[in-house]
């Protein structure tokens, strides 16, 4: 990666200092090393595409760059000129502005408000506001990206493609205070959006080209080749590579993504030791619909592990909730081992033997100050109790065989589980399920988030394990290549349906690319 | 490298449909309802429609009124104010000692108003700056700044009830104009000023957004919490005027000037359509609950009711009126505190 | 079930991390506040520390302690009740009414009824998703009216006090059987919540509600039975109070819900919840009483007592809140 400040032809021909430079930079979270010296060049009127797996470090730089995160090491140079910034009127300051994946306006404010917001100028006077100047000066912004939103309308009311106009709008407000072209950034921008609302995009992203720099992120490689100039790849906290948009093969780009093929041999972990014959149905769920899934029909064998995959608002995991009493259900029927299954509650699902990982581990999976023990013990109270009873000894007895049969490292059964690492932690919540022996459908939605590779492989090995000895397992997985390389079977879901269902097998493992296919 | 002029020139205006601006079914149920309500009791009760009893209904609606404008600000918020019975407390026995009375030989008139509204904001900044800078949750914090003004009041009481004697301040609750007393233009104003703040001023439409997306404020570089500060000191000053109100209707500054005051204004805040988590109603919601809570006391006494209930029936519609706008939302792993 | 071993350790190391100093002060809080306030009172009025003033003290605190002990369940779980003195006067006002007729089992019902109209308060925040203090806050208001209407909004005297006579014994001569009453009570719930899985399940769901619920725990009926002991609490300290005043009043405990929130917080007891117990509300109790009987004997005017109250709200709950929990504090 070069670090010269006067980098090569810019598109236009003309020569000049970067409008972004980011050099070496880095970032430690308490067990993970976000971002492990990442460079990256972004020139003056360039769509420079952002790609890279879920972990691979995005959004932190993304973060880093507007002023969120505070970068442990390495700099960021905006026009040739060293900048710190320390929040986001910081970076605004310095022309650098993001559109946020969640969208990030007030919603019960007018869309006028929202674009000056922070920056309302002569808009509010003496704290007095001037609606008429407030309108005029969204209106202007609005113009600048040829959109037809009413100002005065309020944010709430207007669609998830107009909100994000108001939001580009917002952003563009930057120019207000510097004198240079801004750089826009924007998360993730076509993850909610409908095909034709996606070409309005790429539309408005072509016109920003033309007097602004874009950052572009999106998970989904065609249309970062599509809209993009150049594409920077990022794994595992590391700038990995380049390369021109034009001509390039979004399976170029992909190997990129994952790394060299050897890299996802852990997902193989255990895999000889499962026996190949399915079991028989344990969840069989016909017809179930909720809130935003619809009319999915399910069924997980005794010892298989199913992948669920989908974007962002396929529904999968409401679903995941749903089979877990979480989430209320409008219509279907779900049989576990033949039984009907109550969904009207969590307990009532834990009593059946369902257990649940839920992607938020730290407000959804574990108690923060509670100790570890009490922790895993949580749910399955009567293993620690004789009677109504809590038996101190029994709990210590049965809390220290889990610590050691899954390697838990933590000071003490007593610890507080938020002082652990991710991974140890992550291993309490999966033990939580295992203390009575009685689980016979796992529900794991993102288990391995934020993990880093040593903690994740050992989740997996624990997966196999759990569906060596008979539990069913349904996976929401953290990448597609996860869910390939742990699952049996994959089901995709798309707008609230199960679309496909791909076999998985080990030796028959379906490509990202299939799955990207039938997801979209 | 030029800036966007040329961006966008060729681009027609054309107007699509317009979105919602205006009112929904939602803002118009307070005052359907208000309108039913007055309806109902018109015909059950002959001494409930005569228009001196309107005129009642309007000046018994005074004081809720100021003290209902001030604490919508704050619920505006999200945050809750239980401040009110200490800061009108302190500010009524205040101006009575401030104006003429029997007590002292004050006789400072329209200063002792203002000081004793000035009072009552400082106690309303004290609860702010509790939130913003001791992180106090905001109705644990009013709790104690409600505590406070108690306290106060009973100080400067000293066990000997002051009795007012100015004459313009006793003449605000019986002297009358177009058949209203002065107290009611009093409230008619502050629901102006009010409603003016909310549409008007960066306070207002700040405390609106804070109530509908705190963090979006901080990640646009808002500083909220001036603002905060500066809505709990409005919604205290808002009190202090209202405890100012109640001395000049009892001639008299009594601790207990706000007794019940709280509850009855996040009553009619919550009647008129304004949500405890924020965002959500505004000053003319509240004018419109106020007008519900206090159409519903005086028609249940009219009826023959016990006075003794009013209490209870607001206490009955704050807890079904919250549920009605709580219950469409539930989700099943919602966490309720 | 097979028993999965996993050969491979952990790559990361656990995150020790220790209690701040003012983690540290701020539990032991009570307990030092206790102390200094004694000390300070002795040194000041050196009669004070006899055993007869310091037998009236704790006598005072009984209904106190009983009030704060039950309110502190509902806040250990997350949530607050303000209505815990007006269910009092309410149960003062029963009491007086029903002793005629009911005799000696009037103690019994009155704290079944309050039990059970503190559960229909859980019930309702817990079906309707309200937030607890507006269901309390809003059961204040009722059961204030309900009491007015039905004492005519005037005291009820009790001529019978056979009923309540135990409550003014004293044991062992010197200890009065309330402040026994209310030991009882804050050990008994002590126990239960540190012997069965309620502890558990009160800790979790006071420290993370989510948590709870999709760990399966029983999380709505966890939460009645918070509310439902407070209102049983409220029915016991109402006796008590009978028992002193000899009458029930619809506005008798009304004074009483500033202390006794004041008590659970100055204990240390976090109203974020999760964090504190009974005992420190305990202490809480008899450091408020303290305060409020030592003002006096300092020579500062009693009405200093409720700016006190506020300020010591404000300050034990700044001190005690878990501010990781709320990013945003309304």
């Amino acid at each position: 990666m070069t670090t010269n400040l006067q980098t090569g032809p810019v598109p236009g021909g003309r020569t000049a200092p970067p409008a972004l430079e980011v050099r070496g930079l880095v970032k430690h979270y308490p067990g993970v090393k976000a971002l492990d010296g990442v460079d990256l060049v972004v020139h003056q009127n360039e769509v420079l595409g952002l790609a890279g797996e879920n972990g691979a470090g995005k959004s932190t730089l993304l973060k880093a760059l507007v002023g969120l995160v505070r970068p442990d090491a390495g700099e960021i140079w905006v026009r040739g000129e060293r900048v710190r910034l320390r929040s986001v009127v910081d970076a605004a300051n310095h022309g650098l502005g993001m559109v946020f994946q969640e969208q990030s306006l007030v919603p019960n404010l007018t869309a006028a408000e929202n674009i000056v917001l922070g920056s309302e100028g002569p808009g509010v006077r003496r704290g007095i506001y001037h609606w008429r100047t407030m309108r005029r000066l969204a209106q202007e912004q609005l113009d600048k990206i040829g959109s037809h939103i009413d100002p005065l309308a309020r944010t709430d009311s207007l669609s998830f493609a107009d909100r994000q106009m108001v939001e580009i709008a917002k952003v563009l407000r930057i120019e207000e205070r510097t004198s240079h072209p801004p750089v826009i950034i924007l998360d993730e921008p076509t993850s909610v959006l409908e095909s034709k609302e996606i070409e309005t995009l790429f539309t408005q992203v072509r016109r920003l080209r033309e007097f602004a720099s874009v950052v572009f992120v999106s998970h989904r490689l065609d249309e970062v080749l599509d809209v993009c100039d150049r594409v920077a790849v990022l794994r595992g906290g590391r700038s990995v590579g380049e390369v021109p948009a034009a001509g390039a093969a979004p399976a170029e780009l992909h190997r990129m993504m994952i790394g060299s093929t050897g890299s996802d041999d852990h997902y193989h972990d255990g895999l000889a030791e499962r026996s190949e014959e399915p079991g028989r149905p344990r969840l069989v769920v016909r017809g179930l619909s909720g809130r935003t899934f619809r009319d999915v029909d399910l069924e997980v064998r005794a010892g298989e592990i199913v992948g669920i995959v989908g974007v962002h608002g396929s529904g999968r995991e409401d679903l995941c909730r749903a089979l877990f009493g979480a989430e209320a259900t409008t219509a279907g029927e779900v049989q576990l081992d033949g039984e009907r299954l109550d969904l009207s509650g969590t307990r009532a699902a834990c009593a059946a033997g369902i257990g649940y990982v839920p992607a938020e581990r730290k407000t959804e999976g574990m108690v923060g100050p509670m100790s570890v023990a009490d922790n895993m013990t949580l749910t399955k109270q009567q293993a620690r109790c004789s009677g109504p009873l809590v038996r101190p000894r029994k709990q210590a007895t049965l809390v220290d065989t889990w610590i050691e049969r899954l390697s838990i490292r933590t000071p003490h059964r007593g610890t507080a589980i938020q002082r652990l690492s991710g991974g140890n932690q992550q291993k309490v919540v999966l033990a939580r399920w295992l203390v009575s022996g009685d689980v016979r459908l796992l529900l794991l939605d993102h288990p391995t988030r934020g993990l880093d590779i040593g903690a994740r492989s050992e989740v997996y090995r624990l997966m196999r394990e759990l569906a060596g000895s008979g539990v069913a397992t349904v996976l929401l997985a953290d990448s597609l290549e996860e869910a390939i390389g742990m699952s049996d079977r994959i089901v995709v879901m798309s707008d609230g349906r199960a679309t496909t269902e791909i076999a998985a097998p080990s030796g028959g493992k379906p490509t990202p690319l299939d799955l990207v296919k039938e997801m979209v | 490298m030029t800036s966007p002029a040329e961006a966008d020139t060729e681009v027609v205006q054309a107007r699509r449909p317009q979105p919602r601006r205006g009112v929904s079914l939602r803002d118009a149920g307070p005052p359907i309802a208000l309108v039913v309500v007055f309806g109902v009791f018109a015909a059950l009760s002959p001494g409930f429609r005569t228009l001196s009893n309107v005129q009642n209904v309007l000046d018994a609606a005074a004081v809720l009124a100021v003290v209902t404008i001030g604490i919508s600000f704050v619920l505006m918020m999200g945050s809750i104010d239980l401040s009110a019975p200490g800061i009108m407390g302190a500010s009524a026995i205040t101006v009575a000692l401030l104006v003429a009375n029997n007590r002292n030989d004050n006789d400072l008139g329209f200063v002792g108003i203002a000081v004793a509204v000035l009072l009552a904001a400082g106690l309303g900044c004290l609860s702010g700056l509790a939130l913003v800078l001791l992180k106090v949750p905001s109705f644990m914090a009013t709790l104690g700044v409600s505590a406070v003004g108690l306290g106060l009041a009973t100080l400067l009481f000293a066990g000997v009830q002051p009795n007012i004697a100015d004459p313009m301040l006793e003449g605000w609750a019986v002297e009358r104009f177009l058949g209203l007393a002065h107290l009611t233009w009093i409230a008619l104003g502050c629901v102006l000023l009010g409603w003016l703040v909310q549409r008007y001023s960066r306070l207002g439409r700040y405390a609106f957004a804070i109530g509908g997306a705190e963090e979006v404020l901080a990640l646009s570089g808002v500083r909220v919490a001036p603002y905060k500060v500066a809505v709990f000191t409005l919604a205290g000053a808002f009190y202090g005027l209202a405890g100012v109100m109640v001395t000049s209707q009892l001639s008299a500054g009594l601790v207990q000037a706000g007794r019940g005051y709280d509850f009855s204004a996040i009553t009619a805040a919550v009647v008129g359509g304004t949500l405890l988590t924020g965002g959500r109603g505004g000053i003319l919601h509240s004018t419109v609950g106020v007008l519900l809570v206090t159409v519903l006391t005086n028609g249940l006494v009219q009826v023959g009711v016990s006075p003794y209930w009013q209490g209870g029936v607001q206490g009955l519609i704050v807890v079904a009126a919250v549920a009605a706008a709580v219950i469409p939302q539930r989700r099943r792993n919602q966490v309720t505190k | 079930m097979s028993t999965p071993v996993l050969a491979q350790p952990a790559s990361d190391a656990p995150v020790v991390a220790r209690p701040t100093v003012g983690q540290r002060l701020t539990s032991f809080m009570p307990v030092i506040a206790l102390v200094v306030l004694l000390a300070a009172l002795t040194v000041v009025d050196p009669g004070f520390f006899t055993l007869s003033s310091l037998t009236a003290a704790v006598r005072t605190a009984a209904p106190l302690v009983v009030l704060a002990a039950g309110a502190t369940v509902v806040v250990l779980c997350g949530g607050i009740d303000l209505s815990i003195a007006a269910l009092c006067s309410l149960a003062t006002v029963f009491f007086a009414l029903w002793l005629p007729d009911l005799g000696g089992l009037t103690t019994l019902a009155i704290v079944a009824v309050a039990g059970a109209i503190g559960a229909l308060q859980g019930v309702a925040h817990v079906l309707l998703r309200i937030p607890s203090f507006i269901v309390t806050l809003g059961g204040m208001s009722i059961f204030s009216a309900i009491a007015l209407v039905i004492s005519d909004a005037g005291p009820i005297p009790v001529s019978d006090r056979g009923t309540t006579h135990w409550l003014t014994l004293y044991v062992a001569g010197v200890l009065p059987m309330a402040f026994v009453v209310a030991l009882v009570v804050v050990a008994v719930v002590s126990l239960v919540l540190r012997l069965t899985p309620v502890g558990s399940w009160v800790r979790a769901i006071g420290y993370s509600e989510s948590a709870a619920r999709l760990a399966g725990s029983p999380v709505d009926l966890v939460k009645v039975g918070a509310f439902t002991l407070s209102g049983a609490c409220a029915g016991l300290a109402a006796v008590m109070l009978v028992s002193r005043n000899f009458s029930g009043s619809p506005t008798m405990a009304d004074n009483l819900l500033l202390p006794a929130v004041a008590a659970i917080v100055v204990g240390g007891t976090a109203i974020t919840g999760g964090h504190g117990s009974l005992w420190r509300s305990l202490a809480g109790a008899l450091v408020v009483t303290l305060l409020r009987v030592g003002l006096p004997i300092v020579g500062v005017p009693s009405a200093y007592e409720q700016i006190l109250y506020g300020a010591i709200i404000v300050a034990a709950v700044a001190l005690t809140l878990d501010r990781s929990k709320v990013l945003i504090i309304k």
